[in-house]
C-alpha cells in the first residue's frame, strides 16, 4: 500500500475495508460475491489454487456497489512479477472497465488519522524486516489520552520515576503490523499487550524564552496475553514541553527502538528484527 | 585547592544542564529521522471511508467506483496498518 503505482491506481476510488470469516453470520453481498468465486472448486470458480490463496482479496465495485473486478491480494502461478507492480495491473485492469482515466487526477494531501474531540497521542510502529518490505509501512494509530494521563507527566520540578505500566494506553500499541503468529488459535484474535513493565526517569530539560522541557526515559519490556511470557523490549525516550508558568504537558514527542523476536514459521527459528515506534501529541 | 574546586563547581553543574539539554535534542533528531515521510504516508492520501455501507453510499452520490479489502481474518484494520 506504499508503493507509488499502487497509490496511483487507487487514488481515483474510495477505498474501504472489511474483515470477517466465512461463518460469519453477516457477510456484505460484495464479500460473498467473491468468496463464492475464490472458494469454488477449481475446474469452476476462477480463484487461484487453494494452496496458493491468500486471505486478502481487492475487489473493485461500480458506483451502485456491484462487484466488475476482483482479485486475490497474492499473486500466483509461476511469476516472478512483484507484488506491487500485479496489484497496479489488477487495478488498472478494473479501471479500464470503469473508464476512470477519463476522471481528473486526485492528489488530495495525506490526510493522517486525527482525534475529534479529546487530547492524545499518534503513534506510527514499524518493524524492519527486509524480508517482508510490507511490514515496513508504518502503522499509525490515535490514542485519547485522559486528564490523568498526562497528570504522570506534569513537569517534573524534582526528577522522579514513571511506572511504564502506567502508560499502557499509549505504549500497547506499540506492537508490529501483521502479527498473525500471535493470535489466540481459538478465537483468532491477536493478543493484545498484557503487560508493560519499567522503570521510567522524568528529568527537567532546559528551557528557553517560551517553554521548559523534560525528558522521559527508560527501558520498557512488553508481554502480550498469549500467556507463553513472549516479550519484547527497547528503549524509550520522550521529550516533553510545558509553557514557562505551568505543569502540563503541552507538546510530546518521542520514539521507541527495540527488537522484535519474530517467529519464521517456515524456517522454524526467530529473527531479532527492528521495532521502532514514533509518538506525537496530538 | 578550595579556589579550585569552586571553580570546577558552576562548570559541572553547567556541563550537567547542557547534557540534559543535549539528550533532549537527541531525542528530537531521533523523532525528526524515524517520523515516516509524506511518501511513506502515501496511503494516506487516498479517499478512506471506515465501512463498505458508507462507501457505497458516497460511491452512488459521487457516481465513483470503490476498491474494497477484504482480509480473511477476525482481526485487522488495514487502515491504520495493525493487521
Amino acid at each position: 500500500m506504499i508503493n507509488p503505482e499502487v497509490i496511483k491506481q487507487l487514488e481515483p476510488f474510495i477505498v474501504t475495508s472489511w474483515h470477517g470469516h466465512r461463518n460469519d453470520s453477516e457477510i456484505p453481498a460484495p464479500v460473498r460475491i467473491v468468496w463464492r468465486e475464490k472458494f469454488a472448486p477449481q475446474q469452476q470458480g476462477r480463484g487461484p489454487q487453494r494452496n496458493q490463496q491468500s486471505n486478502v482479496d481487492l475487489a473493485v465495485l461500480n458506483s451502485k456497489g456491484q462487484v466488475v473486478h476482483w482479485f486475490d491480494g497474492m499473486r500466483h502461478g509461476p511469476t516472478r512479477e512483484p507484488l506491487a507492480q500485479y496489484t497496479a495491473r489488477e487495478l488498472q485492469r478494473a479501471a479500464r472497465f470503469l473508464k476512470v482515466d477519463d476522471w481528473p487526477p486526485r492528489n488530495r494531501p495525506v490526510e493522517l488519522p486525527e482525534l475529534d474531540r479529546s487530547r492524545g497521542i499518534r503513534v506510527f510502529v514499524s518493524l524492519q524486516d527486509n524480508r517482508m518490505t510490507a511490514y515496513q509501512a508504518p502503522v499509525v494509530e490515535v490514542v485519547p489520552l485522559a486528564e490523568q494521563d498526562w497528570k504522570l507527566l506534569d513537569y517534573p520540578v524534582k526528577n522522579r520515576t514513571v511506572d511504564a505500566s502506567n502508560l499502557k494506553t499509549w505504549l500497547s500499541e506499540v506492537y508490529p503490523p501483521g502479527v498473525m503468529e500471535r493470535t489466540d488459535p481459538r478465537t483468532k484474535m491477536a493478543y493484545k499487550i498484557d503487560k508493560i513493565e519499567g522503570k521510567l526517569g522524568l528529568a527537567a530539560a532546559g528551557s528557553n524564552k517560551d517553554q521548559r522541557y523534560a525528558v522521559l526515559s527508560g527501558s520498557v519490556r512488553f508481554t502480550d496475553e498469549g500467556g507463553d511470557d513472549f516479550s519484547y523490549g527497547g528503549k524509550l525516550e520522550v521529550v516533553l514541553s510545558y509553557e514557562l508558568d505551568s505543569v502540563k504537558v503541552k507538546t510530546l514527542r518521542g520514539v521507541f527502538e527495540g527488537i522484535y523476536p519474530r517467529v519464521d514459521r517456515k524456517q522454524n527459528r526467530t529473527r531479532r528484527l527492528p521495532l521502532q515506534a514514533v509518538f506525537e501529541s496530538l | 585547592m578550595r579556589h579550585f574546586l569552586f571553580c570546577l563547581v558552576p562548570l559541572i553543574a553547567a556541563s550537567l544542564a547542557s547534557a540534559q539539554d543535549e539528550h533532549a535534542d537527541s531525542v528530537l533528531a531521533k523523532y525528526n529521522g524515524l517520523r515516516p515521510t509524506e511518501r511513506q504516508l502515501a496511503m494516506y492520501r487516498l479517499d478512506w471511508v471506515d465501512s463498505l455501507n458508507d462507501a457505497q453510499q458516497k460511491a452512488a452520490r459521487e457516481g465513483r467506483p470503490i476498491v474494497l479489502i477484504i482480509i480473511h481474518a477476525k482481526y485487522g484494520d488495514i487502515r491504520s496498518g495493525h493487521c
